[in-house]
């Protein structure tokens, strides 16, 4: 019996003492009250804070650069900044492990923040970058993860939306301006064909998803306009009618619709493969593919001709003027349980990281500093204005996605509509005004039961 | 438990439980109850109840996440209304004719490999093998199979064939269903076979030996000994493939994603269930189709039973009339 209640007593100061390392824990973290001592937009790099001592934790998405790129930046940060240890982990199953992890408030300093986060749940697991009005003279896409006012997430790149293609294949078909309207670009496709051995455009129609990419085009793309996603396209009537501009949804498919029933495309879309595509695009056997900025670092990579590879523009011009949707890669977030030294150091280094590092440019993505020169794949991409998409207005964050499923159009979602006009012009029937009518009816159905 | 705790309080009936359970006979039911109860357990938990709940979604007008609307057997219209679940359904009349082959084939094949031949476990092994290989694994291998150019296209060559008036074996609406049916045709053949093969190696060897002494040849021996000898397992084989030809689904989502007219119904249901977040609907497609098969299946029997009369059933209907007139008779 006594000994028993030793053993009780033993333990219930072991989990009293327990207690208490976790209370003077978060007392000695901050306990969430800390905040960076600095803002975004007023540090200055290599000025500022050069003495401070700290210690930052950064969870990052891309495994493939935690050993190597990332190494090499923190070392560079560490000249300036001697005293701050930088340590990173990488995360595979990055978008659910880190929102698990998030709600444990002892995840580390610095994050890339998961789409998972609404923003009205940003104030209670990052600190503020600072006030966007100011932030936003200097930077872009802080749309997405701002709040109140505050910048609780800066974007580490950007992505543009364009068409992935190889330079040397149109130089040889004797193409050296870059196409910039639907006619220009297929009368390049055209060129290809004739002049080389090349496929001018590649489908990639099996894999299926590659197939959905086409939708990244109908918005900004093709219109310009920021709000046509969640405007135009959820309000107006028959949005994917021919409006006669040669812009808009209409004029990206009929792109694809055109090139296939010319017979630009590859012999037979039902075998084509996704990984022999990327070589075939690196050796100069494709002309071009439809696909967002990520994929041209994969085509670089595939072989040999790295410098090859180059990313336009959706050849789309609207009043004169090219547009490119835009939006950005995942976002620094900063932990606000962290203590306020090593909230400084964790926002110093995305500093460093978003002016000083070259990251967008060694990356191939769109940087965020305005005025920032591009990326050499990105060149094209002067002078073409990125449209970011604004929100859905409060109250129909849904409607798009609801209207959407309700009509199986299934933008974005569905890659089958865009299989069809595939199928449609090969076999010639039907055409891509009859498709796009039968679009418009159940579109036009769903609007009116989703009260759009 | 509970029964437990009454016998330690009334320690006078203690005994007389236990000499209770001990009986043989409760004993019996003892074992029988406890390994029972975790395949019925299992088999509740996993089919039973999954199904009544996609039972209860095919009224419902829902999606994976949010609000849920009762709106009747709307959903049912709507599958009967759609022109695309029933157009699905009519590919399912390829799968169908494929079925047919196969079991013929796997038929002849049986009957060749259970007599003794050479190398007969080697060829019974490489018929069979295919069946092992994962749907998704022989999806992609008949892509390339099928590619332009590739194995398929390569082998015709070398027979003779002009590769550029080869047609493309997925792209051509009128060929590619039958691309696809092959593959399944491929995958099952030596699944029914050992089926087949099962069933005729239970067949007395004796009847064999005698048919011989009465001057009958292999086809005799076939029609008449081994075809009623096997009935059973040739019913079960037609009911497995027909149903599952009605419900096609691996080549046509794997090799095709259901392009180029090669959408199954299934694949259509696939589509509309995930792409479309029309949970209700897709389970009413679910409970058609299987109301579909049911009806399919009891038709089959019905034929079955008129085209071999002579059957089992009929056997024992003789049998057990013979008994009642030895009963009457006594």
């Amino acid at each position: 019996m006594k000994k028993r209640l030793l053993a009780l007593g033993l333990c219930a100061m072991m989990v009293f003492s327990f207690a208490a390392c976790g209370s003077s824990d978060k007392k000695g973290s901050g306990g969430g009250d800390a905040k960076p001592e600095t803002t975004f937009d007023t540090v200055k790099i290599g000025e500022d804070f050069t003495d401070l001592k700290a210690d930052v934790k950064w969870v990052s998405h891309r495994t493939d650069l935690v050993d190597n790129v990332y190494k090499d930046y923190i070392s560079e940060f560490n000249k300036l900044y001697p005293n701050i240890k930088i340590s990173v982990e990488g995360i595979t199953d990055y978008a659910e492990s880190m929102t698990t992890r998030l709600t444990t408030g002892d995840w580390g300093d610095l994050c890339m923040i998961p789409t998972t986060v609404p923003k009205t749940e940003l104030t209670n697991y990052f600190s503020s970058f600072g006030p966007k009005a100011e932030i936003e003279k200097n930077y872009i896409m802080l749309e997405n993860f701002s709040y109140k006012g505050e910048v609780y997430g800066i974007p580490s790149v950007g992505n543009a939306q364009g068409v992935v293609y190889n330079k040397k294949v149109f130089e040889q078909a004797g193409v050296t301006d870059v196409p910039k309207t639907p006619e220009e670009y297929l009368a390049a496709l055209k060129a290809i064909k004739d002049k080389t051995d090349a496929i001018p455009l590649y489908t990639n129609f099996a894999a299926n998803w590659t197939m959905g990419a086409w939708d990244a085009y109908i918005g900004g793309s093709s219109t310009g306009d920021a709000d046509f996603m969640n405007g135009e396209l959820v309000h107006g009537s028959n949005p994917f009618t021919d409006n006669g501009k040669n812009t808009g949804p209409y004029a990206v498919y009929n792109v694809l619709y055109q090139a296939v029933a010319q017979d630009l495309t590859e012999d037979d879309p039902t075998t084509t493969d996704w990984e022999n595509s990327k070589i075939m695009i690196n050796n100069g056997e494709i002309g071009s593919m439809v696909l967002g900025s990520w994929s041209v670092v994969q085509m670089q990579d595939a072989g040999p001709n790295a410098d090859d590879i180059a990313y336009m523009p959706f050849p789309i011009t609207v009043d004169g003027k090219q547009y490119a949707s835009a939006g950005p890669d995942y976002d620094f977030g900063i932990n606000k349980n962290s203590s306020a030294d090593d909230q400084t150091a964790a926002l110093l280094f995305v500093k460093w990281f978003t002016d000083e590092s070259n990251f967008a440019f060694d990356q191939g993505g769109v940087p965020i500093t305005i005025d920032a020169e591009y990326p050499e794949v990105l060149k094209a991409f002067d002078g073409v204005e990125l449209v970011i998409d604004t929100p859905a207005p409060e109250g129909e964050e849904d409607l798009f996605s609801n209207i959407n499923t309700e009509s199986e159009v299934g933008l974005n979602s569905d890659n089958y509509h865009v299989s069809i006009i595939v199928e449609a012009a090969i076999a010639g029937t039907p055409t891509l005004d009859e498709i796009v009518t039968e679009w418009n009816e159940k579109w036009s159905l769903a609007q009116e039961s989703q009260g759009a | 438990m509970k029964v437990s705790g009454n016998a330690e309080v009334l320690p006078s009936e203690n005994r007389t439980f236990r000499e209770w359970f001990r009986s043989k006979e409760i004993q019996q039911r003892v074992v029988i109850a406890a390994f029972i109860a975790l395949p019925i357990f299992l088999l509740i938990m996993f089919t039973y109840v999954p199904f009544l709940q996609m039972f209860k979604f095919s009224f419902y007008d829902m999606k994976y996440i949010g609000p849920r609307k009762f709106i009747g057997i709307q959903n049912y219209l709507t599958v009967f209304t759609r022109d695309d679940c029933f157009k699905a359904l009519a590919l399912s009349g390829y799968y169908i004719i494929g079925a047919f082959i196969q079991l013929a084939i796997a038929l002849y094949f049986a009957s060749i490999l259970c007599f003794k031949t050479t190398a007969g476990g080697v060829f019974k092994g490489v018929l069979f093998f295919p069946y092992l290989i994962s749907g998704i694994a022989i999806g992609f291998l008949f892509k390339f199979f099928y590619t332009r150019g590739f194995v398929l296209d390569t082998v015709l060559s070398w027979i003779g064939f002009d590769e550029n008036g080869l047609p493309y074996w997925l792209k051509d609406t009128s060929i590619n269903n039958f691309s696809l049916v092959f593959t399944s045709f491929w995958k099952y053949m030596g699944q029914n076979m050992v089926l087949f093969l099962g069933a005729m190696m239970s067949v007395d060897a004796t009847l064999y030996e005698a048919a011989d002494i009465d001057g009958a040849n292999s086809w005799h021996k076939f029609r008449f000994i081994m075809l009623p000898s096997i009935k059973q397992v040739i019913v079960l084989n037609l009911i497995l493939s027909i149903s599952g030809s009605l419900s096609a689904f691996e080549p046509p989502f794997v090799i095709t994603n259901g392009q180029f007219g090669t959408g199954t119904y299934f694949v259509i249901m696939d589509r509309i269930a995930h792409q479309h977040s029309k949970v209700g609907l897709a389970s009413a497609m679910a409970i058609v189709l299987m109301i579909i098969i049911f009806i399919v299946t009891i038709f089959q029997q019905v034929v079955m039973k008129k085209f071999f009369p002579d059957d089992e059933d009929g056997v024992s209907l003789t049998k057990r009339k013979k008994v009642k007139g030895k009963k009457v008779a006594s």
